[in-house]
């Protein structure tokens, strides 16, 4: 069953006609290339992180929700890289195996929580929708739509009182703009002044709901008119896009103190979670297309073309990511799960 | 005609039979449409009814629960799904202070005939974790001005759900997540089950299980395991938690001088503490021993498959429990 008739893919796509223009010429912007293969190794360590999490799902060591990160990749590493995590902070949604990764929480402590291991990012106890690694200031993994947003605010709200300079930065879904919390988070980070960058990952669906069908403008940018704080929608797909921005963007909210509000247009490639089959309710032609513009896709080209990298040295690079990730995935499988007495632990003090 | 069917099959029929007898039963909620509902439910309605009466919301749980409270006040039969009945927590302002108070306020010259609607508790499948497994039924069991059931099994799911569609009161339909794929029988013509009225669903002499929705397969399962053993336990299935219908449990415990109450909720002043208080005030005389409760830990529901096991109730807690009440 097709549920809705629309355009495939980004240049056409309700939402993004904005994708193509800035991709050429967000390729001035500097990346050398150490850190455009060190960003290489990371996109692609969230591709395979979640190819191996969700084959563990379906040999059933991972149970409940598992919702993957494939195809966003671009977001969070030109995003998360952005940021100074020794002041900032990131406040996250369920959809949050990648930017935990990118915060710098090891692969095996991921997957030993996914497991529901006692060596867990969150002792076991959280699973895939709540990772929490204050060390590395990420601050959850929260499985209510929008739950994060207002928390966030607060979190800015601190640093500010607390004369740090760090930033707080929250990511949360599409289908967040439809919860009156984000509205008053808005208005609220605006009136009081708060360094929170508010980052819409619009991968165009709302579970298995497009965003003509659950949004009353096609730009969520549109939507998020109205209370004072400055708007941008970037281009996803592109970590040379999603990195300018947010190098821009993160200076300005820190030397200004003013919140800020993204709209990082991209796609979900698998399901909302692992049961759900997309194909009831968009078009293979519109997957294609999305994959044509595939972020691990775009720098790889790039890379190849400029001859930094060969197709040869980049599928080595896969391999050796992914025989780390075994090795991970293997140890998490041995850890421990967690003592009996843990159940009553860790409710309150 | 008796038919095999799950529980989300008989509610289902429930809809369905409702929306063709009354035009004005209209349905809203998330991925209730062309998705076909998370956990079933609505299967085939939104083909069939179409989409002014299968209502795709956008997530504005406050919002849209708001929006069956006004469509109600205007004589509409919505009939609201929250994908979780943990969602509610959003929704929660529209529940206390409007849907359920809106007769009183006003004088009882309005009404608010609305079912909301949605599975509860640590199920289907196992690992649904702190935000999406929670069993609330205690919150809208407090508050006057709603009515709230529970079905335990698949034959009252879809009677009692077709009677609180019919009901002119707001109406909290909470399903037993547990259950929701778990198969029984159902009849597939036009019946209701009265939406105050507890149940004794299982015959026995020695101890009286009580419980409701999911708790009520706890008690069975321990009735046949403690019968193995020589002892008779009646199980007595609440099926409302407002009202209490508190008959059937008194006369059975006149009966058998001993209880347990077993429920999925967190134990502190969850719906078994009214259960047993209840009891207390009105079958004193008639006990022999302490009434005991078998009951959710109090933890937020944890992922690792050893702590979410430990943090459920289990049958043989409430064989233990049961034959505790025996050595009295
Ligand atoms: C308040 C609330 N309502 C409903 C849900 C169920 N739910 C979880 S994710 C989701 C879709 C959210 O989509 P979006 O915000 O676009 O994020 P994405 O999953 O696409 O990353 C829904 C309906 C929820 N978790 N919380
Ligand atoms: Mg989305």
């Amino acid at each position: 069953m097709s549920v809705v008739a629309r355009k495939p893919g980004p240049p056409e796509s309700a939402a993004g006609n904005a994708p193509h223009a800035t991709a050429t010429a967000a390729r001035n912007f500097p990346l050398d290339t150490a850190t455009l293969k060190h960003y290489l190794r990371q996109m692609v360590t969230l591709r395979e992180f979640e190819h191996l999490g969700e084959r563990e799902f379906k040999n059933g060591l991972i149970r409940g929700y598992y919702h993957s990160y494939a195809g966003q990749e671009a977001v969070g590493v030109g995003l998360v890289n952005a940021l100074d995590l020794h002041r900032d902070y990131i406040v996250d949604h369920y959809r949050d195996h990648g930017h935990v990764l990118l915060s710098g929480v090891e692969p095996k402590l991921v997957y030993a929580e996914l497991f529901g291991r006692r060596t867990g990012v969150s002792k076991g106890k959280g699973g895939s929708m709540h990772m929490y690694s204050p060390e590395h200031h990420f601050l959850g993994g929260d499985g209510i739509v929008g739950g994060g947003i207002s928390i966030a605010t607060g979190v800015g709200l601190a640093l500010k009182q607390q004369k740090q300079d760090g930033i707080c930065v929250c990511f949360f879904g599409d289908g967040a703009l439809d919860t009156g919390t984000f509205h008053e988070s808005m208005n609220l980070a605006s009136l009081w002044q708060i360094p929170v960058v508010f980052i819409c990952v619009n991968n165009m669906y709302s579970m298995g709901t497009s965003l003509e069908r659950h949004s009353s403008l096609p730009r969520l940018v549109d939507r998020a008119q109205g209370y004072g704080v400055p708007t941008e929608q970037i281009d996803g797909q592109d970590v040379w896009a999603t990195t300018a921005a947010a190098e821009r963007i993160f200076r300005q909210v820190r030397e200004q103190q003013r919140p800020y509000f993204i709209e990082a247009l991209t796609y979900r490639y698998q399901g909302h979670g692992i049961h759900d089959k997309p194909l009831n309710y968009r078009s293979l032609e519109e997957e294609t297309a999305w994959h044509a513009r595939d972020p691990l896709k775009l720098l790889t080209d790039y890379l190849v073309q400029e001859k930094v990298l060969s197709h040869k040295q980049i599928e080595q690079l896969r391999t050796e990511v992914v025989a780390s990730l075994e090795a991970d995935v293997a140890e998490a499988k041995q850890a421990p799960e967690p003592d009996p007495e843990e159940l009553l632990q860790d409710v309150t003090l | 005609m008796i038919i095999k069917k799950a529980m989300h099959e008989a509610l289902n029929m429930a809809l369905r039979e409702e929306m063709i007898r009354d035009p004005r039963v209209v349905l809203l909620g998330e991925e209730i449409g062309p998705y076909n509902g998370v956990h079933y439910v609505t299967r085939g309605l939104f083909a069939e009814f179409g989409k002014d009466r299968v209502i795709d919301t956008p997530i504005s749980e406050e919002s849209f629960v708001g929006v069956g409270v006004g469509m109600a006040m205007m004589g509409q039969r919505p009939v609201v799904e929250l994908m979780r009945m943990d969602f509610c927590l959003r929704a929660m302002d529209q529940i206390y202070n409007h849907m359920a108070k809106i007769r009183y306020m006003s004088g009882g010259r309005l009404s608010v005939p609305m079912v909301l609607r949605g599975p509860e508790g640590p199920g289907p499948n196992p690992g649904l974790t702190a935000q999406h497994g929670q069993q609330l039924t205690v919150l809208f069991a407090h508050c006057p001005g709603l009515r709230v059931v529970s079905p335990a099994n698949q034959h009252d799911a879809k009677g009692m759900l077709k009677a609180a569609i019919r009901c002119d009161d707001p109406v909290v339909f909470l399903e037993p997540g547990p259950l929701n794929n778990k198969q029984g029988d159902v009849d597939d013509g036009d019946y209701l089950v009265p939406l105050d009225q507890a149940e004794i669903k299982h015959d026995g002499s020695d101890v009286t299980l009580i419980g409701y929705g999911a708790s009520v397969s706890l008690c069975l399962q321990a009735a046949r395991e403690l019968e193995r053993g020589g002892v008779s336990a009646e199980v007595v299935d609440m099926r409302s938690l407002r009202p209490l219908d508190m008959a059937p449990a008194l006369a059975s415990v006149a009966k058998t001088n001993r209880a347990v109450v077993v429920d999925y909720a967190w134990q502190s002043y969850g719906p078994a503490a009214e259960i047993v208080s209840r009891l207390m005030s009105d079958a004193f005389w008639d006990l022999e021993s302490p009434v005991l409760r078998v009951a959710g830990k109090e933890s937020p529901l944890p992922y690792a498959a050893n702590l979410e096991e430990l943090s459920k109730p289990n049958v043989e807690e409430v064989v233990a429990a049961a034959k505790q009440t025996l050595r009295n």
